[in-house]
Order: structure tokens, then C-alpha cells, then sequence
């Protein structure tokens, strides 16, 4: 036991660096959550937003399909709804973005009279195919882009955007 | 387009595409009697204003709101605002406002007078759905405004 014996030197030795250690530790893992943090909270690649929009009545015709989710903010926290225009390509459910690919105005289809079966940009005119392929001659310069959509116990379920993989 | 830098940069570089200018005008009512409807009025119009940016992102400038309080002198306001855009680039200049003493300044053009709609009470599948409607009135001033002059 004897030759055990802690000096007074080794125990404060001991116990400073323990108490520094977790002084050391008290200001270091704040900085290591705040650092890690907003990458541990990013969405799944999974995720998907329940909309109230039944899969039985999707058609040929794209239609607005409107969803809301919760986004963070650096600051706060909101609600944001965007939508998407969904079809079905035979059996296969189809959903673009309605974001102009010029300078991000929101298209609609069949917003031209004249072009019934065209995306149409109300800002400069745009227009893209039904499957969000731009069209030669109108501002924009690359194809809307697509959504992750399923069907969830009938419904449509909206996911991830992603660059278009329809032309 | 919002008025941020990240924004701004962007309409520095498509100042052709981005021709039109959205300046919000509210009146500050901090009256104990006035202040919650003067509230209601402002809530109202940053979502509708808001909601109208995300609609034609790509050719408007939305301005942080004008805020103003009740006895400021309409017609200043308006000429000052007037001279200030007018050394802008922008062809086309919408004003918008629930406050119905603009409806008597003569000398500013496309001053959009809403009748504010108290929403901040509504739930919000509701208030979307009134807001949506709000926003169906006004999108087809733009575009008729657009579709005249350009
Ligand atoms: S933003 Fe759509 S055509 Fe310019």
C-alpha cells in the first residue's frame, strides 16, 4: 500500500489535469456540436412529405400538388409549402419541379393558351415538354427539375428533388 | 427576387430579365386601439407579397416593406420613392398597400390598394387558401402590365 502512496506533487498533478481536461472539454464540445450538429440533423435521403393528393385520381395531366414541411432555418424554424406538378407515365408516377430553370419563377402547365400542353413560364416566356425538357429558343437552359415521389396507402408522397431524369 | 445580397447579385447580372419593382407600403398604427389590426394589415401584406415573389421570382424585386407612421405625408413618401426607383433600371414599378390613404396620391402609377384580410387568426390550410385567392387578383395586374408595355 505504502509504495502506492500518491505524493502531493503527482495528486495535484492528477487532479489538475483532470479538472483541466474537463475544462478543456466544457468549451470543446459545444464547438464540436455546433460544428457537427446541422450535418447529424440533415434529412434522410429517405424522407418523404405525405401530401393529400390520392394517387386514384392522378391522370395524364399533371396536376399541382401541394406540400408542406418544416425547414431550418440558420435562425428559425418555418413552414414552407412548395408544390409539384404530377402525372403518371403509364403506370408510373412522374413529378417535376414547377421552378423555371431561367431565373426561378413558377411555371404552370398549359399557362400559354396557345401551347395547351407545355409548361409555360408567366416571366419570360419559357416553355417546356410535359416531361420538363426545355424548349430551343425560349430563355430557359436545362429541363425542370424531377422530385422522388412514391405512393404511401394511396397517396402521393413527395421526396427529394433531383436534376431531371426524364430526358 | 428578395431584396438580400445573394439575391441582389443576381439581379445585378439579369437586370434585363428582372425588370419590375415591388414596394410594399405599410402604415404603422402603435395606437393601443390600432395596433393589432395595423399588425393584421402588415401580416397580411408581407404574405401576400411573399407568396407573389415566389410566383414570378425570376422578373420582380421585392423591396423590404415601406413602413410609415399615420401621419407621414403620403404624397412626400410617394414622390420620394418615385425619384429614388426612377434612377433604377426598372421599367415596370408596382406599389402595394392596404392603407387607403394612397388611393388619393395621383401622381404614382400601379399602386395596388388590397382590403387587408385579418389571417393571422385563420388556421393555416385556411389562410393558404385565402391567400392563394388574394394572390389569383393580383397576378394578372402583372401580367397585363407586362404583356401592355414591354
Ligand atoms: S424565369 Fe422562367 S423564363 Fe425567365
Amino acid at each position: 500500500m505504502s509504495n502506492n502512496r500518491v505524493s502531493r506533487r503527482q495528486f495535484l498533478g492528477y487532479t489538475l489535469t483532470g479538472v483541466g481536461g474537463f475544462m478543456a472539454a466544457g468549451m470543446l464540445m459545444p464547438m464540436v456540436r455546433f460544428a457537427v450538429d446541422p450535418v447529424l440533423q440533415q434529412k434522410g435521403a429517405g424522407d418523404y412529405v405525405l401530401t393529400d393528393q390520392a394517387v386514384a385520381d392522378i391522370t395524364e395531366e399533371p396536376v399541382r400538388v401541394d406540400f408542406t414541411f418544416e425547414q431550418v432555418d440558420a435562425w428559425y424554424t418555418s413552414e414552407v409549402t412548395n408544390s409539384a406538378w404530377v402525372y403518371k407515365e403509364g403506370d408510373k408516377l412522374v413529378a417535376l419541379s414547377p421552378v423555371c430553370k431561367h431565373l426561378g419563377c413558377t411555371v404552370n402547365w398549359g399557362g400559354d393558351p396557345e401551347q395547351p400542353t407545355q409548361f409555360f413560364c408567366p416571366c419570360h416566356a419559357g416553355r417546356y415538354e410535359k416531361n420538363g425538357q426545355n424548349i430551343a429558343g425560349t430563355p430557359p437552359l436545362g429541363p425542370l427539375d424531377e422530385y422522388d415521389v412514391q405512393e404511401q396507402d394511396g397517396f402521393v408522397a413527395i421526396g427529394q428533388v433531383k436534376p431531371n431524369t426524364l430526358v | 427576387m428578395h431584396f438580400n445580397s445573394k439575391d441582389i447579385d443576381l439581379y445585378a447580372s439579369q437586370k434585363d430579365y428582372v425588370d419590375t419593382a415591388v414596394v410594399p407600403l405599410i402604415e404603422l398604427d402603435l395606437t393601443a386601439s390600432g395596433m393589432k389590426a395595423s399588425a393584421g394589415a402588415s401580416e397580411y401584406l408581407q404574405s401576400l407579397t411573399v407568396i407573389l415573389e415566389k410566383q414570378f421570382k425570376g422578373r420582380i424585386l421585392l423591396l423590404p416593406p415601406i413602413s410609415y407612421v399615420r401621419a407621414a405625408d403620403r404624397t412626400e413618401l410617394g414622390g420620394q420613392l418615385k425619384k429614388e426607383l426612377s434612377e433604377t433600371g426598372f421599367k415596370h414599378i408596382f406599389y402595394l398597400t392596404t392603407d387607403p390613404k394612397w388611393r388619393s396620391v395621383d401622381d404614382l402609377d400601379n399602386v395596388l390598394w388590397l382590403p387587408a384580410i385579418p389571417t393571422g387568426d385563420m388556421d393555416q390550410s385556411f389562410k393558404k387558401s385565402v391567400m392563394e385567392d388574394q394572390l389569383r387578383q393580383v397576378l394578372p395586374l402583372f401580367t397585363k402590365e407586362w404583356t401592355h408595355h414591354s
